[in-house]
């Protein structure tokens, strides 16, 4: 019965026009769902960053980019774009990869030449509220910062005038840049001022922290102890304890856009500002991070130095280096009455891992709007 | 003995370049925006000023006299703003005082105006009759009956006059 079926269902579609027009039906509609996936219109438009309030609107835009959002587009491609190296190997996230809050897990990064870096790649979160970029804040925006690395002959090792020649060459750029500029010129200045408007799209606001500090979210009694010593300075005399870490990573954004010598070395080989303003006050002064998302980010300080968060509490705790330059904050800043350093308590120390650990935003690194753009075609496909 | 000298020369010789490296590079404080005259105010600069002296406690508990020259005086000499000029919109202006370390404070202008107010804010340049430690100058605004310290800002590199806006 069943093959007799079969046989006559058979025989109804021999007809080689019918096969056609199902085989035609059949592509079209494959074709279509395809079409619709990669041909996505680019949104265009200004681009609304949203942000707590408790943020601030302090925010550092350049008039000469706002952020629009096929500019943020076009510059969520570039930052993943590995012919913006020379060699075709490196982007912006061989070194800020999202799933470690963009940074790389590594001391020091390896550029095109196998060479290198001599700092610490920085983590990319709420650039938006940020004025003075690199580890020593020579860059004064986000724009001027993203040419550095773009051309440093030890990191992606591309001069911005060879990019916009292979970029020009690549199949969907002209008509992006079109989009986003107005016409299809691509030059450097384009390519870093789109890079910056994606970056100024990174913003962290639900970690933990943020979500206690909208009454989302109640701590634990570790977090809670760990927030105290986090944001208390030291009062040995009155027998009040704190770690003051809030001097220089204070507010809802922890990050206050400060440079110090926090007593890394007595005499230390990166001589950190100095090397820009030649005054001895500026030696071993880097910048004070924001520690968002900081239990994904080691190794830790200017040079990678600390592989755990444990490592950086203990050198707060214990190993302060003295020096001319060592910060005044720093400066006999102890819970032991005449100490030099915090001196904190075993338990201190994990009080505040526990609150460091509330300040991880996993929405954050899971953001498919900050991922790489390729990926997603291909695992769609 | 003698050979004891020359190599004492020698060694002091030897330093020279290094001082000299040294000396290039003197810690100023630069005033800009809203001003006639844009200045760059050095230690020696500073000492052209009539000085007067503030004392408040530090974070030790005790009284400390600092010595150094009112702000207004420094405005006044770059132009800004300041005593029968300081009315109507001029009020909207406020200084913005920089330190190296990124630190940022800031004042209204009427906050600093001697026709305003008998309160004494100054750039100063000692305490208790010496220079100010490295990591807290060499320039540091005291703010004299302020309760707290927070705009006794340390090594000051900048003033800037805005308009808010």
């Amino acid at each position: 019965m069943l093959i007799e079926r079969y046989k006559l269902k058979l025989n109804r579609y021999t007809s080689l026009s019918k096969v056609g027009v199902l085989a035609f039906l059949f592509s079209l509609t494959i074709g279509l769902s395809a079409w619709t996936y990669y041909e996505d219109p680019i949104p265009t438009g200004s681009f609304q960053l949203v942000y707590p309030a408790n943020f601030g609107n302090r925010i550092n835009v350049p008039a000469d980019n706002p952020t629009t959002k096929q500019g943020v587009y076009l510059g969520r491609l570039l930052f993943y774009e590995t012919a913006l190296s020379a060699g075709n190997k490196l982007s912006c996230s061989s070194c800020h990869r999202q799933e470690k809050a963009f940074t790389d897990g590594k001391a020091l990064s390896e550029g095109v030449d196998h060479v290198l870096s001599t700092r610490n790649s920085m983590s990319l979160a709420n650039l938006l509220w940020t004025r003075k970029f690199f580890w020593d804040g020579r860059a004064a925006s986000l724009e001027e910062q993203a040419a550095t690395p773009l051309s440093n002959p030890h990191e992606m090792g591309q001069s911005l005038t060879i990019s916009a020649q292979k970029l020009s060459r690549i199949q969907s750029y002209p008509a992006l840049f079109k989009l986003v500029y107005g016409d299809t010129l691509i030059n450097g200045d384009r390519i870093v001022k789109a890079i910056a408007q994606f970056e100024r799209t990174l913003i962290s606001a639900n970690s933990r922290y943020d979500q206690y500090l909208r009454n989302a979210y109640q701590p634990n009694e570790l977090e809670q102890k760990g927030m105290a010593l986090f944001n208390q300075f030291p009062q040995p005399e009155k027998g009040i304890r704190g770690a003051n870490c809030a001097h220089c990573h204070g507010g809802a954004k922890t990050y206050m856009e400060l440079f110090h010598n926090n007593g890394l070395d007595s005499i230390p080989k990166d001589e950190g500002i100095e090397t820009l303003t030649g005054l001895p006050a500026d030696r071993g002064r880097f910048k004070v991070p924001t520690l968002r998302n900081i239990a994904l980010t080691a190794p830790y300080m200017h040079d990678g130095r600390f592989k755990t968060m444990e490592e950086v509490i203990d050198h707060y705790s214990d190993h302060i280096k003295q020096s001319a330059s060592l910060s005044s904050f720093l400066q006999g800043e102890s819970n032991e009455i005449g100490g030099t350093s915090l001196k904190l308590l075993p338990e201190e120390k994990k009080e505040l891992i526990a609150f460091l650990n509330m300040l991880t935003d996993s929405t954050f690194i899971s953001n498919p709007a900050f991922s790489n753009p390729r990926l997603r075609i291909a695992s769609n496909k | 003995m003698k050979k004891i000298s020359l190599i004492t020369a020698l060694a002091f010789l030897s330093l020279l370049p290094l001082l000299t490296i040294a000396q290039s590079q003197q810690a100023a404080v630069k005033i800009t925006g809203e001003v006639a005259t844009p200045l760059t105010i050095n230690n020696e600069d500073l000492q052209k000023f009539n000085q007067t002296t503030v004392v408040r406690k530090d974070r030790d508990g005790k009284d400390h006299t600092y010595s150094g020259v009112p702000v207004a005086d420094l405005l006044q000499k770059a132009g800004v703003t300041m005593g029968p000029e300081l009315k109507g919109e001029n009020l909207t202006k406020y200084l913005l005082v920089d330190a190296s370390d990124g630190y940022q404070v800031t004042f209204a202008l009427a906050e600093l105006d001697k026709s305003y107010t008998d309160r004494v804010i100054i750039l100063a340049n000692q305490v208790d009759g010496k220079p100010l430690l490295p990591a807290d100058g060499p320039f540091r605004i005291i703010v004299q009956d302020e309760k707290k310290p927070a705009r006794c800002i340390k090594q000051v590199v900048s003033f800037k006059i805005a308009f808010a806006k």
